[in-house]
């Protein structure tokens, strides 16, 4: 054991101590989970508040007050069925949801002392419903219309299993060969196991959705054939999935790799995809956190991330920085990258310029991973007269998800720009509506 | 933890050194187990009770209520009297009070007959002990000739405490049964037999919880249960009640008392003592936590009677006695009512929900600040309190005076909040 590794354990076996039990596999959920006793004991915590806050900081209305209640007269299923139905991607968001600034930055109980583990408690309580093999959601007869929902992403999850529950025919089209949008490339089994994303989708899939999947509307079937299939109306729920850049010299040498695609292909290789040498990520969301934590459970020597503000100001998860730093990964905040330095056509080190106007950062790099965000592919290719924003995402509103054009209507982060994954849920839902309102009065037109 | 008052207390012409002592029970079955207790500081030991009967045992034969995050708040025992051979436990006694001679030696005792309690009693005296407790009341003897089946009969207790007083020297102590509406007629038997004293409560009859899937009690023994002793924190107050019952009527209030159940801390030793008790017992707690907790017993009573500047024990017991009175006696013409401070509440509502679904609709609610406020309708209840998770939040404010007629506030002493 070298001494990095050592200082690891040592960094680990003090965030065992503080109860978060923090893995160190790639391929390990990095918290581990409650049992029957624990989750009761945190439930006993809650105060079990009239008018409940942290049900009201809920966007996609997952009712953590009613499941928390639940758990804590001891009816789990209760509290699955609670997450269910509120939430087609329940698992998921348990494990993903930026609770700090939801649910559990409302709880009461942060005034005593600390807040109930919200997450904690919605991940126990689906892994109840996985355990008994429970059949929450039931759909009605599939006899209403056909719906297309493009992208099987949070959003078109959420929406289409809404409508099947209604009894619409909705079928997903999904470009690559699995379901989960994000949830399956683009974020890091540690924080998000592949077996949470999949049982939230077979939910999904129970109530009758179908799914095609390596099929790119727009080039592989258009929005006109699928009209003629029958569809009477269509919901895009494509994500962002195209790789913001910034243009510094060196951007293009080998090395120089953008998020979601490395996320990806360390995902699809279950851990295989080797990494080495020193990596720098570029960015302070939870994407680039992933990308350090990646990188380092893959077999970086040294993962360093740059960014460009302070760490007050960073949008990851408290959680998600916490982790990187008990894997050893530097932060350094406020530089932002100025020029990609080369050796023989890679990269070979990074400068970075100090936002003070002065300092200046040089670090050796054999590998630098952009994760500034993510942007619209152009929606024009799926629907050529569709309004776009500035930015490209669709012009619509975000509640309602209706487009300029009549029956067809998007949410998701192709409609606000890139949020989180239950703001997506919570949109996806509520479009679920608008189509069913408009495919029943025939309405809908901006 | 080094504070170490004089604890000592003389109990039925015995010296001992602190009123901490283990009940005859699971913890104090033998030899090496009494001698690990009484190097860990405790005054002295009721050895498990003895008997002709050896007692045959189930297997699994404990169960435990949990509240939420506290396991054993409740405890269930089916253990009965001493399974080893009856000269084995001689052999113990008499080993230990010669080896621990300034530690108390109680033998329990429990016999089916005339004859076997008058025998016992002998049997015991011979080692060495220095008192002798009649185990009446153990609720799940397999024989019904003994344990609480006997505490219940005030004829069948006076005729063994007399069988049993008349066969030895040494002072007597009748253990009663809580599985009774009365405790003080088998009491006021005992005494009349010749017991000089009365330990009380032994365990509770119970089903603790029933499982659902064998749907018979805990523990399941081979797909069945039986009911047996209850015991732990939940049964202190039912402890307390009893003797401070017995310890109020006049033809008991002279007899010294030893207070078992639910103690697991020096408070609720120094509880059972105000109420008239002269020393305790433990078993559920140290069962829990080992012996080792009596230091902490010995510590906080000696630290408590330093703040308070009690000399003895002696001196605290019964001290509760004249302030706990029959209800028709309690004054009934003020209400307090109480303030919620704004600052310390967190929101949470619990007390308007309270108040509303179970008392009297006396607070308001602000949905836009989550503030509670109390209104006109406060009669002084104090459920608010109780269910407040934030200490101090709601307060007692105001003294009202339900009739003209006033004694100064200085007067009103209330307390509602146990802390």
């Amino acid at each position: 054991m070298d001494r990095g590794e050592k200082r690891l354990s040592k960094v680990t076996a003090k965030n065992q101590l503080q109860g978060k039990e923090i893995k160190k596999g790639y391929l390990d959920e990095a918290v581990h989970g409650y049992n029957t006793r624990t989750a009761m004991e945190e439930a006993a915590r809650c105060v079990l508040c009239y008018d409940a806050p942290c049900s009201k900081g809920c966007p996609a209305d997952t009712k953590p007050a009613d499941f928390i209640r639940s758990i804590r007269f001891r009816n789990f299923k209760g509290a699955a069925a609670t997450i269910r139905e509120a939430n087609a991607l329940g698992g998921c968001c348990a494990k993903v949801c930026p609770y700090d600034r939801l649910c559990e930055e409302a709880c009461s109980r942060t005034g005593i002392d600390r807040p109930i583990q919200i997450g904690k408690l919605q991940a126990f309580a689906v892994d109840i419903e996985k355990k008994f093999n429970m059949k929450i959601l039931e759909a009605k007869e599939a006899t209403k219309e056909k719906v297309a929902c493009i992208g099987a992403g949070p959003a078109s999850l959420s929406c289409a299993s809404r409508l099947a529950r209604e009894g619409y025919q909705v079928t997903i089209f999904e470009s690559f060969d699995k379901p989960g949008g994000m949830l399956t490339y683009g974020i890091i089994l540690s924080r998000l196991p592949q077996d949470v994303v999949d049982f939230d989708i077979e939910k999904v899939k129970e109530l009758g959705v179908k799914f095609v999947f390596n099929t790119k509307v727009g080039q592989d079937v258009t929005i006109d054939d699928l009209k003629e299939q029958g569809y009477k109306a269509f919901f895009i729920g494509t994500g962002l999935w195209k790789p913001r850049k910034i243009d510094i010299p060196g951007a293009d040498l080998k090395g120089v790799r953008y998020a979601i695609e490395f996320l990806k292909e360390a995902r699809s290789s279950k851990g295989e995809m080797k990494v080495d040498g020193n990596v720098i990520v570029i960015g302070g969301g939870n994407v680039a956190m992933d990308c350090a934590a990646t990188a380092k459970l893959l077999g970086a020597e040294r993962v360093t991330i740059v960014y460009r503000r302070t760490i007050e100001e960073a949008p990851a998860d408290i959680a998600e920085i916490e982790y990187v730093q008990s894997l050893g990964i530097s932060i350094i905040t406020k530089y932002a990258p100025k020029e990609i330095l080369e050796d023989d056509g890679k990269v070979a080190g990074l400068i970075a310029a100090g936002t003070d106007d002065f300092s200046e950062l040089k670090l050796k790099a054999d590998m630098i991973v952009f994760a500034i965000g993510q942007e619209a592919e152009d929606m024009r290719k799926i629907v050529p007269a569709i309004e776009l924003n500035e930015n490209g995402t669709i012009s619509c509103d975000i509640a309602k998800g209706f487009t300029n054009i009549e029956g067809i209507f998007a949410a998701g982060d192709i409609v606000n720009g890139g949020k989180t994954v239950v703001e997506a849920v919570a949109q996806g839902k509520s479009v679920a509506e608008s189509i069913m309102k408009y495919l029943s009065q025939k309405e809908g037109v901006n | 933890m080094a504070n170490k008052a004089d604890l000592s207390i003389e109990y039925l012409g015995v010296k001992c050194e602190n009123p901490f002592f283990l009940s005859s029970s699971p913890v104090a079955g033998s030899y090496d187990m009494v001698k690990k207790a009484f190097e860990a500081g405790w005054g002295g030991v009721f050895f498990k009770t003895v008997g002709i009967f050896i007692a045959d045992e189930c297997s699994p034969r404990f169960d435990n209520i949990a509240k939420e995050s506290t396991p054993w708040i409740g405890f269930k025992n089916m253990e009965q009297i001493s399974d080893k051979p009856l000269e084995d436990n001689l052999q113990a006694m008499y080993r230990l009070k010669r080896d621990y001679p300034d530690k108390v030696l109680v033998a329990s005792i429990m016999g089916s007959s005339e004859e076997e309690w008058s025998e016992l009693a002998k049997l015991v005296t011979e080692t060495g002990a220095d008192m002798i407790e009649c185990n009446f009341s153990c609720p799940q003897m397999t024989s019904h000739a003994m344990g609480s089946d006997v505490g219940q009969n005030p004829d069948l207790v006076r005729e063994y405490s007399k069988a049993v007083s008349s066969a030895t020297d040494l002072p007597v102590i009748a253990k009663m049964t809580p599985n009774i509406g009365n405790m003080e007629e088998p009491a006021i038997a005992a005494i009349e037999g010749g017991a000089a004293g009365i330990s009380a409560i032994n365990t509770i009859k119970s089903i603790t919880n029933i499982d659902l899937e064998f749907k018979t009690a805990m523990p399941v023994v081979n797909g069945k249960s039986s009911i047996s002793g209850y015991s732990g924190a939940a049964v202190k107050p039912i402890g307390l009640r009893f003797i401070a019952q017995m310890k109020q009527h006049p033809l008991l209030k002279n007899i010294q008392m030893s207070g078992i159940g639910g103690i697991e801390t020096w408070r609720d030793a120094l509880e059972y003592i105000l109420v008239g008790c002269h020393n305790v017992q433990v078993t559920t707690a140290v069962m829990q936590y080992g012996y080792r907790i009596v230091s902490d017993m010995i510590s906080g009573l000696s630290y408590y009677m330093e703040e308070e500047g009690f000399e003895k024990v002696e001196d605290m017991v019964g001290l509760a006695l004249p302030n706990i009175i029959p209800a028709e006696e309690l004054q009934r013409n003020f209400k307090i009512i109480v303030d919620i401070d704004h600052d310390l509440c967190i929101g949470c509502g619990r007390c308007y929900i309270s108040c509303f679904d179970a008392a009297h609709q006396a607070i308001n609610w602000d949905f836009e600040n989550r503030r509670p406020t109390i209104n006109d309708e406060c009669v002084g209840c104090h459920l608010c309190i109780n269910v407040c998770p934030v200490l101090n939040c709601i307060r007692p404010a105001k003294i009202v005076w339900k009739e003209d007629w006033k004694i100064t506030p200085e007067e009103i002493n209330f307390k509602t909040r146990y802390e």
